[in-house]
């Protein structure tokens, strides 16, 4: 099983990315990372414009995105998507240190396919990562590409 | 009407709070309207109209407004049957008076006609003129008319009307004895009735007559003279009651608008303040809120770096580290954990005073069992005998008092930890109204009974971190779930011997 989409992984503090990269890295997963610092990049990234113009057309397998981040915040970012049709079929993970009650159900309600709370145990924090990695880029089968890139285009 | 008016001072009284103007205004009623014996009474009065005014003190503020409105709409109704007694007096003795004004012209009249029937029939007798008996005919034919008249104009039982029937007898005596006189002059002519003509025919009859006349005339005078008497006395004391009455209500009313008015503005003044408190309450509820969203979010976030790269660092340079070094990271990286937790711990303390509470009928015994399943890893190598006894159904949040359970069973497992053989009991008691106690009994390491209430404080703990584990949240959060329910939390424990935990609940309405 080899992984052929990116994952999207959106955070804006570098040590957390670099956590969670070295967890990818773990499993061979961190090449397929793009890397967003803010919510604005993902949606530059997601709509193909800015720095990411020139870059293969084609959604990400996943986007794990943190709710707390500068310019767009994640729940604008789950909001644009999930308001997209193009965008719509994308597993959108919300990875965050908040376990607050309105967090969740705002993410839910806006139609996050998940919601994960960083552990702050470094040990569960792999295993978190990488079971998100492993899951949504390996073993869960994304949309087809047809129905959403001749919308994008 | 005085006992009324002393009546209706308490009220007056209250309301101003000047004990002496009470007396004042008795003083004041009693020299207006002379009634000594009922002066008397009020004085016996002051003392039983005090402890009624210190009654009248206690009661609340609508007892007192209807109180002061009562003695209001007495005193309206008092003084309205009093004017309406003077006013049918005042008509009543108009109507006499001017009954007597016609009596006396009657009377006059009745003179009169009597006096010139007599003058006639002189001189017919004298004349032998028939002419001159007109007058005497006339009285004739009108004396019953004015007679009757006059019994009209008198009382059924009066002496005026006794007199007037002597009145009439005397007048039918001498028409009789002038008839005589007459018949007496046309059948034998003058010198028959020389001397009655020149002496007067009813000489002794007219005289009484006449003066039964004056009599009568002058009784009326006197009667209407005292009647007018009498009605300025009426009219100038009702004028007097009416204005001490006015007076009285003004003072009343102005009371109890002071009453109303002093209680609508407190109440107004409570009402602010509570919205005032109310404001600042939701604004610290809101910051409280944002603070523990912050905590939740930004606090957590250094932990996860100090713990993730203490691990990295142990992994990367695993080579080149002793034991020691080892070890330190290790610490570092527990601490972090371990802070973790606590946060974890004090943001569910937090929500569990926010969180809405889903109240519902809870079977504690289902609750019971499956608590113990998900603590069963805990009582794995465990020898534990318990004794779970039939517990009642509660009213509350299932959630919440799964909880307080969890907590209470996974503390009495804790703190057996130490006995071979732990024992613990989980059972209810019915203290007989409308709550549960449920208790949880443990021959674990017990606490000292004087540290009793630092139990279910935030973070308090009793034993050494390196005793037994937690943060020493779980209580707090029991006496929180409780006290949301409205129930109680204690405990009772000897060291060394064990611990027992008690909640008290209101019972499940369908179970009572």
């Amino acid at each position: 099983m080899t992984l052929t989409k990116p994952i999207l992984l959106a955070e804006d503090n570098p040590r957390d990315a670099e956590l969670a990269l070295a967890a990818m890295e773990e499993h061979h997963l961190a090449d397929k990372v793009i890397l967003c610092h803010d919510g604005a990049e993902v949606l530059d990234y997601l709509y193909c414009r800015g720095h990411f113009k020139a870059r293969l057309q084609g959604n990400p397998a996943v986007v794990l995105l943190d709710l707390k981040m500068p310019k767009v915040d994640g729940l604008e970012v789950l909001r644009t998507i999930k308001s997209d049709a193009s965008l719509k079929p994308i597993p959108v993970v919300m990875l965050t240190s908040s376990r607050e009650e309105r967090d969740l159900v705002e993410s839910y309600a806006l139609g996050a396919n998940a919601y994960v709370v960083k552990p702050v145990e470094f040990h569960q924090f792999l295993k978190a990562v990488k079971e998100l990695g492993v899951f949504w880029g390996l073993i869960n089968e994304p949309p087809p590409e047809g129905t959403s890139s001749a919308t994008s285009r | 009407m005085l006992g009324r008016v002393s009546f209706l001072t308490p009220g007056y009284h209250m309301g101003t709070d000047e004990p002496k103007s009470q007396q004042a205004v008795n003083t004041d009623v009693d020299s207006v309207l002379p009634a000594p014996h009922w002066s008397a009474r009020i004085l016996s009065r002051v003392s039983v109209l005090r402890t009624f005014a210190l009654a009248f003190q206690k009661r609340s503020i609508e007892q007192r407004v209807l109180a002061g409105f009562g003695l209001v709409f007495a005193g309206i109704l008092v003084i309205s049957a009093i004017s309406y007694r003077n006013m049918t007096v005042l008509i009543r003795n108009g109507h006499h008076d001017q009954r007597s004004h016609e009596f006396i012209q009657v009377l006059a009249a009745t003179g009169d006609a009597i006096d010139d029937a007599e003058t006639g029939h002189r001189r017919f007798l004298v004349t032998g003129d028939e002419s001159y008996l007109s007058a005497y005919h006339i009285l004739q034919q009108r004396a019953t008319e004015y007679l009757g008249y006059l019994r009209e104009l008198t009382g059924p039982d009066s002496i005026q009307r006794a007199r007037v029937t002597q009145l009439e007898q005397l007048i039918n005596q001498q028409l009789r004895e002038e008839q005589a006189a007459i018949d007496l002059r046309k059948e034998t002519g003058f010198e028959s009735v020389r001397a009655m003509a020149l002496a007067g025919v009813a000489k002794t009859t007219l005289d009484s007559a006449r003066r039964l006349q004056a009599q009568m005339e002058q009784d009326e005078t006197k009667a209407l003279a005292q009647r007018v008497i009498e009605s300025t006395t009426t009219t100038r004391s009702s004028i007097i009651l009416l204005i001490i009455g006015a007076l009285l209500l003004f003072v009343l009313l102005a009371a109890v608008y002071y009453l109303i008015r002093h209680d609508i503005t407190a109440r107004r003044r409570i009402a602010d303040e509570l919205q005032r408190r109310g404001e600042l309450l939701e604004a610290a509820n809101k910051e409280l809120e944002a603070f523990s969203y912050s905590v939740s979010h930004d606090l957590r976030a250094p932990l996860r770096h100090i713990d993730g790269y203490a691990s990295l660092l142990a992994k990367a340079a695993s080579t080149s580290l002793d034991d020691k070094a080892k070890r330190y990271l290790q610490t570092i990286s527990e601490s972090a954990t371990r802070m973790g937790q606590l946060i974890d711990d004090l943001l569910v303390f937090s929500r569990m005073g926010r969180q809405e509470m889903l109240r519902g009928t809870v079977n504690l015994n289902q609750l019971i069992a499956s608590v113990l399943h998900d603590l069963r890893h805990d009582l794995q190598d465990r020898r534990i005998s318990w004794t779970i006894a039939q517990l009642p159904d509660v009213t509350g949040d299932a959630a919440m008092l799964r909880q307080v359970f969890m907590n209470l069973v996974a503390n009495a497992i804790k703190f057996t930890g130490t006995r071979p053989q732990a024992t613990i009991e989980i059972g209810s008691r019915d203290n007989g109204q409308e709550e549960a106690v449920l208790f949880v009994r443990d021959n674990g390491v017990g606490f000292d009974m004087r540290y009793a209430n630092k139990l279910f404080g935030v973070f308090q703990r009793l034993h050494r971190a390196d005793e037994f584990e937690g943060t020493g949240i779980g209580l707090a959060n029991v006496r929180r779930i409780i006290h949301r329910h409205g129930g109680k939390t204690w405990a009772e424990g000897v060291l060394g011997e064990g611990a027992t935990f008690y909640v008290s609940l209101p019972l499940a309405r369908t179970s009572t």
